[in-house]
């Protein structure tokens, strides 16, 4: 390791040489690729993984040590770059009171304005923020003051709150960013391709396409110093690669190891892997407005015909948590009674006779996957193979993962059977139902429609109390997991690794680090 | 023929293979399943959106429309802007092409170096120990995958002997680039005096320079090899030998008369490297040409597949005429054709 030492040695006395910074700490973390922009509401390859370190809101979670582990705890929200709020007696109108002396790297400071800019900036782009914005029913915003912003919302809503812990609808250092608007483009969204301008704890300081992304820490933030002065978002396309320079100790962090590299790390000392359950679900969803999916006992059927537990060992490497609730376990409210079809072909078989198939089902049945989640073929294929020993002709069939989004769109939703994975980047479970389940939830995609459903999951919207909520929620849980619109597989855990001397990790519902929350002491 | 003449005819030859060129690409990014509006869209799209963004950019239009758009827009010059990036395309390839150009050229310059000669001497004395040799040397680097040739040579050199840096790109993290004047971080950082920066390039070019070199010599080996044998079975060489020619003329003839059909075959490897390029950009994060291109075609960025594409070819173009130029400068007598 000579070469390295003598390179590391010199070329670490050149930096501080030249640039005096004694105490300087920088992160290495390598990425297959660099991100292609910078706005949270037009998400590119990579943007999301950026935007989080630059862009912070109004209200932040609490944390909690669960088992050993630091966790967010969903139930405590707290204000954070918001000092306070008011709310009106219907719950339509949000007042927040900024912190004061907020400073953006520019050296601007955050007020209502910059509020109200970002929100409307996601209202006219129509994209991420606006969906978020609909969501939690907001409807406006306006600014009071320098340091009042008001929020006005179509119809209260339980989550209004959580959805500000989101880095998008952004709030902006409109002062620096409106220097780069143009006639053409009133949002700066060309500027904002290779520039960030926020109030969070980093900003980009750097951009060089396919090579590396430099993000410096923002000397005016205004929560704790975060303990990396500079972070290096490196692009090592070749995971192989990524893998050999964290167990050789050049880079300190890599971005989301796949399963099988996992594994391999977790038996190295040279690396250190955390491990969170994910706020998300696979699953092989079943489309009732399909003949074949119409019947109930069918759908129930497909589920008794289909091992988790083999599942979870061939393609998650034994890594997953077996869903046994659409709403993940680390949410406030998941119940895991309600969607128990432990692996069962003999009643599999018997629910086909009772629907009408006592010979099983001869006709070809595609299952749909892509490539836009790892594990959908190998599900796919799995999947098919159980259900071919309880005599169902199963097809695992390829799209694009474009075709597969565009025919899952609410508008379209034609597949009748197919491989996907969805979650709630709020934690709560009223948005995770009714994000996934309700008639109108985005990420139904599968035509599937209960009209109690959507009352229990509606009256959990606008319910403002905890416990009313949970019991509506409960009672949702339980009613989806009888009608057995999916396949539930498992919750894909979430990993992260890093050099072992990292610390401070803490697994958000985006499933992005914070980079301000790392240390390496 | 003159030169001027042979330019002529060459650029008139290469405008309907252009027009080959761009059309195949065009169709075949098309009907090959790639499609960016999904990742362009985001998992929270709308059908609208979808819609939206296929109609920004043209893709609700026929494909020959699009075609004909797209063409006139080569012939300016313009080969548009990335989808993803939002960047000119023509932008992106010339600041990686001279990236790119620096790798093949040490690469495939070391292979030829080592590969003709080693060929030439295993013709001299065919089936003996050496050519033995050379034969199992260049079968093993035709048949390793430049893949994972590349990773075992970073996992052997640097993690466990630690004699060569990181494959973390074209320099050091911790050092700066030099201002840029040719592209090449090892030439800049020589002509600005940024000796720190030409010495963290330099070492950053020795492995993927190996890498290429091993895999562009063991083509070059077995070539020169069956050249110079036939060579040495010629007429001129026999009547050489009949003459009593000493030893050391007859080789120098053999090598004269190898060179132009050698030459020819490292024009040809030259462009037939290009694929295993991008593996080797891919490994090492080079950040080059390859690289950039096996990005655009996994994520389905056509105008930077478009462009990709037809640089390439006109790239290979460009090597051809080189190529039948210097033959011409070694060999007065060949017709410039």
């Amino acid at each position: 390791m000579n070469f390295i030492k003598k390179t590391a040695a010199a070329s670490l006395a050149l930096v501080l040489a030249t640039t005096g910074m004694a105490q300087a700490e920088t992160m290495i973390l390598a990425s297959p690729q660099v991100p292609e922009g910078f706005d949270g509401d037009a998400l590119k390859a990579h943007t999301q993984n950026v935007v989080t370190q630059v862009y912070e809101n109004l209200i932040g979670y609490g944390k909690m040590e669960v088992d050993g582990h630091t966790v967010l705890d969903p139930n405590d929200l707290r204000g954070h770059l918001a000092e306070s709020w008011t709310t009106s007696e219907d719950g339509k109108t949000w007042v927040f009171k900024l912190k004061e002396g907020v400073m953006s790297p520019f050296g601007n400071e955050l007020s209502a304005e910059d509020v109200a800019w970002g929100w409307n900036k996601s209202f006219n782009q129509k994209r991420t923020g606006n969906f978020i914005a609909r969501v939690s029913n907001v409807a406006s915003v306006e600014a009071l003051s320098k340091y009042e912003v008001q929020f006005n919302l179509s119809a209260p809503s339980a989550i209004f709150l959580s959805a500000l812990t989101l880095y998008v609808p952004g709030i902006y250092d409109t002062t620096e960013v409106k220097k780069h608007i143009t006639d053409a483009d009133p949002w700066a969204l060309e500027w904002m391709q290779s520039n960030t301008a926020g109030f969070g704890a980093y900003h980009l300081e750097s951009l060089r396409p396919d090579d590396q992304a430099v993000f410096v820490a923002n000397p005016n933030y205004f929560g704790d110093k975060p303990f990396y002065d500079k972070v290096i978002y490196k692009e090592i396309p070749s995971e192989a690669s990524r893998v050999t320079l964290l167990k050789a100790g050049q880079i300190q962090w890599i971005d989301r190891p796949s399963i099988q590299k996992v594994v391999d790390m977790q038996a190295d000392d040279s690396v250190k892997v955390e491990r969170a359950t994910s706020r998300s679900v696979a699953a092989a969803r079943m489309n009732p407005s399909c003949d074949v999916f119409s019947d109930v006992r069918v759908r129930q059927a497909f589920n008794y015909g289909v091992d988790k537990d083999a599942l979870n060992t061939a393609v998650f490497a034994g890594q997953a948590d077996i869903a046994k609730s659409i709403v993940s376990p680390i949410i406030a409210g998941s119940n895991q009674d309600y969607f128990s079809y432990d692996y069962d072909p003999e009643k599999a078989k018997a629910l086909l006779a009772e629907a009408g198939y006592p010979d099983g089902i001869k006709e070809p049945v595609e299952l749909l996957y892509s490539d836009a989640f790892w594990h959908q073929e190998p599900v796919a294929i799995q999947v098919a193979g159980m259900l071919k020993k309880i005599g169902l002709n199963v097809v695992p069939t390829r799209i694009t993962s474009s075709e597969m989004r565009a025919r899952a769109a609410p508008a379209v939703q034609d597949m009748c059977f197919f491989t996907w994975e969805d979650g709630p980047i709020v934690l709560d479970a009223v948005y995770a139902m009714y994000l996934m389940t309700h008639s109108k939830g985005v990420s139904n995609r599968a035509k599937y429609e209960n009209n109690d459903l959507d009352v229990l999951i509606d009256a959990g919207r606008q319910e403002l109390d905890t416990d009313k909520r949970m019991s509506l929620m409960n009672e949702a849980q339980k009613l989806w997991g009888a009608d057995a619109p999916w396949i539930l597989v498992s919750y894909p855990a979430t990993f992260e690794a890093m050099a072992p001397n990292v610390s401070g990790w803490v697994y958000y519902p985006d499933e992005h680090e914070r980079w301000r929350e790392l240390r390496g002491d | 023929m003159t030169f001027q003449r042979f330019l002529l005819r060459r650029a008139l030859m290469v405008i309907p293979l252009m027009i080959g060129v761009v059309f195949i690409t065009f169709m075949l990014v098309r009907i090959g399943g790639l499609d960016p509006v999904g990742r362009l869209a985001g998992p929270t799209a709308t059908q609208a959106e979808f819609d939206s963004i296929r109609n920004n950019l043209g893709l609700d239009q026929p494909l020959w429309k699009q075609f004909s758009i797209y063409l006139g827009n080569v012939v300016r010059g313009d080969l548009g802007e990335s989808w993803l990036s939002n960047r000119s395309v023509l932008t992106d390839i010339k600041e990686r092409a001279v990236i790119s150009l620096e790798l093949l050229f040490w690469g495939v310059g070391i292979g030829a170096l080592v590969g003709v000669p080693v060929g030439l001497r295993a013709a001299f004395r065919p089936n003996g120990r050496f050519d033995q040799f050379t034969r199992v040397l260049s079968l093993f680097g035709f048949s390793i995958p430049t893949y994972w040739l590349a990773l075992v040579m970073i996992f052997v050199f640097f993690y466990l002997l630690g004699w060569s840096p990181p494959a973390i790109g074209r320099m050091s993290m911790l050092v700066s680039p030099p201002d840029m004047i040719t592209g090449s971080y090892v030439i800049d950082g020589l002509l600005t005096a940024r000796w720190d920066a030409a010495w963290s390039a330099a070492s950053q070019l020795i492995l993927p320079v190996i890498c290429l070199a091993i895999v562009s010599a063991a083509p070059i080996i077995k070539q020169t090899r069956a050249i110079a044998i036939e060579v040495l079975s010629s007429d001129t060489v026999r009547y050489a030998h009949a003459c009593g020619l000493p030893e050391r003329n007859v080789r120098k003839l053999v090598l004269r008369n190898s060179a132009v059909p050698i030459l020819t075959y490292i024009g040809t490897e030259v462009t037939g490297l290009v694929g295993t390029m991008s593996l080797i950009e891919y490994v090492f994060a080079w950040g080059g040409l390859g690289q950039y291109g096996l990005n655009a075609i996994i994520s389905g960025d056509f105008t930077a597949v478009q462009g990709y594409v037809l640089v390439l070819a006109v790239f290979s173009v460009l090597v051809f005429i080189v190529i039948d130029f210097v033959v011409y400068l070694i060999e007065p007598r060949s017709e410039l054709s």
